[in-house]
């Protein structure tokens, strides 16, 4: 591999003070973003009466009740399931991405635009449509399809490691992707001129993905051993304990115990240092630069008739299952009739649609939500390209991985713990006295937002960021272009649709994210994703499901425009380089 | 020149922090909202609140005082959260959510406000309710485990708990999981009190299980269970219950005894003097006529379908009188600190 690339650039360790001064800017606005709430939060495991969460300094009892409350069966089903869930929904994404980035199969932009659907759809109602579509009179029922075998197959492991994997697939196509899209067609070419046959070529071509491969799988892993909405309802219902949900159990239940759930997060960081040594250790001193100036678009591979059916079979198949359920669930339910059960003509009414923008109870939190989500998505945009950039220069030394493991680390750990660590936090008597009240306001919901997404999106361009050549940006410098204007005439175009996705990334998941916002939202401004889910806990669903479909509406909206907006836009040299096409 | 005094890399890096701070900033200057926390010097109330009819209750009082009044409105269990979490110097001015085991346990840490208690004709079951130290008020009266069922296959419904584990009723009742739904860790606790003891309680529930007992885990999934014919009857909190009966072939009946869920405020004990008398106006405001007709309007297919505390207040027609209801009382500050516990045993045994 390392005959693939120039080395990176040469490195120039200054020792002055003034360049130092930027990497310090970074880690302290990274301090205060992730470090100290998280690590807050954590310390609580050992030390509950630091904030008031029990009467010891110190004490290991926390990790004592953890364990009684059944967090090791819980952790042990969390690992095995997110293991099974990142390889099958990584196999998934590089057969979804080299069919829609190397082939000319039909429908190519719906199939990229409906990962973003299935992105975006909240994990919960994911597992609540199939809940719904197979439980015992459920609509399966209602169809004459009555599978009692199918229905306690699917309320169980197996059902609840199928929901993740149609949630994984996203983020593993959104690493693997823009990685497979971008190699350029010279070494394809160089492959097939000596002689390598087709297949024989993508095997020359998935090594060069390995870094992709592997962000994919630590990011599905880390995104499923986080995730509630699935522990909360599929996985709750079939007796099968998850980590997130022994975590959430002991915050839901009164008295609160913070400490237990600190110390359920210590485990869940575990599992993903973990993960993180097995990914360090498989790409370790490895070059994967193939991504330059002179990267040649892949030529597309004409599929043949059965070829494009496969392709075609493939993609409706996924996607049937992973939207299909769902979006069935809250459509029948946000049509039904008020007192109906059943999706007949008679009982189809509209009444809630009406009702929802007669009373504006979604506009103004619609409104609130997009705006910070918009706000935080650009700064994301930004820095998670310039923390990616970080993380895979090739002399990336230890604080490069420090800061791999603190962004996995945040990630694994569901967003209640980063809404109570920046209560813990920014909410502390003293820094009250130092006159910043910070808590309550939306700068500092914005702010863990910005926390929350800024992981996610890193690790998700570490892969196509890895195949950035250096040597594009040293000829721009030797003929004489500054540092930013390198960066915006070379870098910038490599990668701006890997900031576009980033951006859209960011966007949908701040419209929808519930824990942080319950946490922290400043009183009287309702986010989006509290709206709906006090409207879902009153009996009538039709109210909650008809917002969600709006708001879904919304959400796929914008991300028409923005792709279509790209591809209208942007110069057509960027759209030419763009690592991700189409 | 450059390349040799400033590393490229941290020049990048430099730049795009710098441009995402522009963008922050303008962002920041943009929004005309509430975004950093400026103490005026009107201390406004924060409401903390999980009751439907919250909203238009704290606008009116708003308009009626005059007092500036902010609301948090969320479920019990996220509010509860956000309160633990702020324990080191708490946010929160009043607290009103369904069911005392919580207030009770806040009581226990110190956090309540004792002693208060507006002056008002009090019901004989409110009465009831109010502990001794008066740290929390009721404010009004639901069931946490109303029996609903469908009239076109059910003509005469159970009257009493034991007839549930009968033949007669073999995979027809269904319930929501408690570690799931707030209210029915209440309905729960009502069971195993009414059953004598803890054993005698989870055995009956271990009788229902064996009857075919169907729980899913909130109250929309167990109504579209009995809407669709899957299960024939349904144990959910009144409110619910009734709202959903209103334009339907369901119908409401009460076992004996049905177990009280007030819905309660209670006051935080940290806040200000000014915040403290700001919080009792509201107490009185919501129990007075103005504010039970807030209370009555603002969710009336839902959460306003209680059963008032006082004395002379009506409740909605929709509801059958309070006095046809055979009842029985919580004791909060006992089964309160067994909510984790009791719901991590119906979770790993009557939950499959």
């Amino acid at each position: 591999m390392k005959s693939l690339s120039l080395p990176g650039q040469p490195s120039k360790r200054g020792r002055g003070s003034l360049r130092a001064a930027p990497g310090l800017f970074g880690w302290a606005g990274l301090a205060l973003l992730l470090v100290v709430p998280v690590g807050l939060f954590l310390v609580t495991a050992f030390s509950p009466r630091l904030f008031d969460q029990g009467s010891a300094w110190f004490s290991l009892g926390s990790f004592g009740s953890a364990i009684q409350s059944g967090v090791l069966r819980g952790i042990l089903d969390s690992i095995l399931v997110g293991s099974l869930t990142a390889v099958v929904a990584v196999a998934i994404a590089l057969f979804l991405a080299w069919w829609v980035a190397r082939t000319n199969l039909v429908g190519r932009g719906l199939w990229s635009f409906l990962i973003w659907a299935v992105l975006l759809s909240p994990s919960y109602l994911v597992a609540l449509g199939w809940e719904q579509v197979l439980v015992s009179h459920g609509a399966f029922w209602d169809l004459g399809l009555r599978l009692p075998w199918l229905t306690s197959l699917f309320f169980g492991p197996v059902g609840v490691t199928f929901v993740y994997i149609t949630k994984g697939v996203p983020f593993a196509f959104l690493a693997v992707a823009p990685a497979l899209a971008g190699i350029g067609r010279e070494y394809e070419d160089a492959a097939r001129i000596h002689g390598a046959g087709r297949l024989r070529a993508w095997r020359t071509l998935l090594p060069m993905l390995a870094p992709a491969i592997w962000a994919g799988l630590a990011l599905v892993f880390a995104e499923t051993i986080s995730d509630f909405g699935v522990a909360d309802t599929l996985a709750a219902s079939s007796k099968f304990p998850l980590a997130t949900f022994t975590l959430f159990n002991s915050i839901d239940n009164f008295p609160v115990h913070f400490p237990v759930a600190a110390a359920v997060g210590w485990f869940l960081v575990g599992a993903v240092g973990l993960a993180l040594l097995l990914q360090a250790r498989a790409i370790r001193g490895r070059v994967y630069a193939v991504l330059s100036g002179r990267t040649r678009s892949p030529v597309r591979i004409r599929l043949s008739r059965s070829g494009q059916l496969l392709g075609l079979g493939f993609a409706m198949g996924f996607f049937g299952l992973a939207l299909g359920a769902p979006m069935l669930g809250a459509l029948t339910s946000s049509l039904l009739r008020p007192g109906s059960a059943h999706l007949a003509g008679a009982a189809v009414s509209t009444i809630y649609y009406r009702q929802l923008l007669h009373s504006g109870a979604l506009i103004a939190p619609l409104e609130f939500s997009a705006r910070m989500a918009a706000i935080v998505a650009t700064i994301v945009a930004v820095l998670a390209v310039a923390m990616a950039h970080y993380l895979t220069r090739r002399q990336a030394g230890v604080s490069a991985r420090i800061l791999d493991l603190l962004l996995l680390a945040t990630i694994a750990l569901p967003g209640i713990v980063l809404g109570a660590g920046y209560i813990f936090a920014y909410n502390l008597p003293l820094i009250n006295r130092l006159g910043i009240h910070l808590y309550g306001t939306s700068l500092l919901l914005g702010m863990a937002y910005l926390a929350g997404a800024l992981p996610t999106t890193t690790r998700i361009l570490v892969g196509p960021l890895a195949q950035v050549d250096q040597s594009p940006v040293q000829a721009a410098r030797v003929l004489g272009a500054g540092p930013l204007r390198a960066l915006a005439a070379v870098v910038f175009p490599m990668v701006a649709r890997s900031c576009l996705w980033a951006w859209l990334l960011t966007f949908t998941g701040v419209l929808f994210e519930l824990p942080v916002s319950q946490m922290l939202y400043p009183p009287g401004q309702f986010p989006l994703s509290v709206a709906i889910t006090t409207a879902l806990a009153t009996y009538v669903y039709g109210p909650g499901t008809a917002m969600i479909v709006v708001a879904i509406a919304f959400a796929l909206a914008v991300v028409g425009v923005a792709l279509v907006g790209f591809r209208w836009l942007a110069p057509r040299g960027w759209r030419n380089l763009a690592v991700a096409q189409r | 020149m450059a390349a040799t005094r400033v590393n490229p890399r941290q020049g990048r890096i430099v730049a795009l922090i710098l441009t995402a701070g522009v963008v922050a900033l303008g962002a920041l200057l943009a929004t005309p909202a509430r975004l950093v926390g400026a103490k005026s010097q009107d201390v406004p109330l924060v409401v903390y609140s999980a009751q439907g009819y919250d909203k238009n209750t704290v606008a009116a009082f708003q308009k009626a005082t005059g007092i500036p009044t902010e609301i948090v409105d969320d479920s019990t269990g996220p509010l509860l959260a956000r309160i633990a979490a702020e324990a080191s110097n708490p946010q929160w001015g009043l607290l009103w959510v369904d069911g005392d085991e919580a207030f009770a346990a806040l009581d226990r840490q110190g956090t309540l406000l004792k002693h208060f208690e507006p002056k008002v004709n009090w019901t004989a079951a409110a009465k009831k309710v109010i502990p001794a130290d008066k740290s929390y008020i009721p404010t009004g009266f639901t069931l946490a485990c109303a029996l609903i069922y469908n009239s076109a296959v059910v003509s005469t419904p159970p009257s009493s708990w034991s007839q549930l584990t009968g033949a007669e009723w073999r995979g027809a009742l269904g319930m929501n999981n408690p570690s799931v739904s707030g209210p029915t860790y209440p309905c729960v606790a009502g069971v195993l009190q009414h059953a004598g003891s803890v054993s005698a309680g989870e055995r009956y529930f271990e009788q229902l299980k064996a009857n075919g007992l169907v729980i899913h885990d909130v109250n929309g999934d167990t109504l579209n269970a009995l809407q669709s014919g899957q299960i024939k009857l349904a144990m959910i909190q009144s409110s619910a219950a009734i709202g959903a009966a209103e334009d339907s072939s369901l119908k409401v009946a009460f076992l004996n005894p049905e177990t009280l869920l007030p819905s309660v405020i209670g006051i935080d004990s940290k806040v200000s003097r000014q915040e403290r008398l700001e919080a009792e106006r509201f107490a009185e405001y919501v129990l007075s006529r103005p504010g039970q007709h807030q209370m009555q309007v603002g969710d009336p297919h839902g959460d306003s379908l209680y059963w008032p505390v006082l004395r002379g207040v009506n409740p909605l027609p929709a509801l059958p009188q309070f006095a046809a209801v055979p009842y029985q009382v919580l004791n909060a500050y006992s089964w309160g600190p067994r909510e984790a516990a009791l719901n991590n045993w119906f979770t790993n045994n009557i939950v499959s």
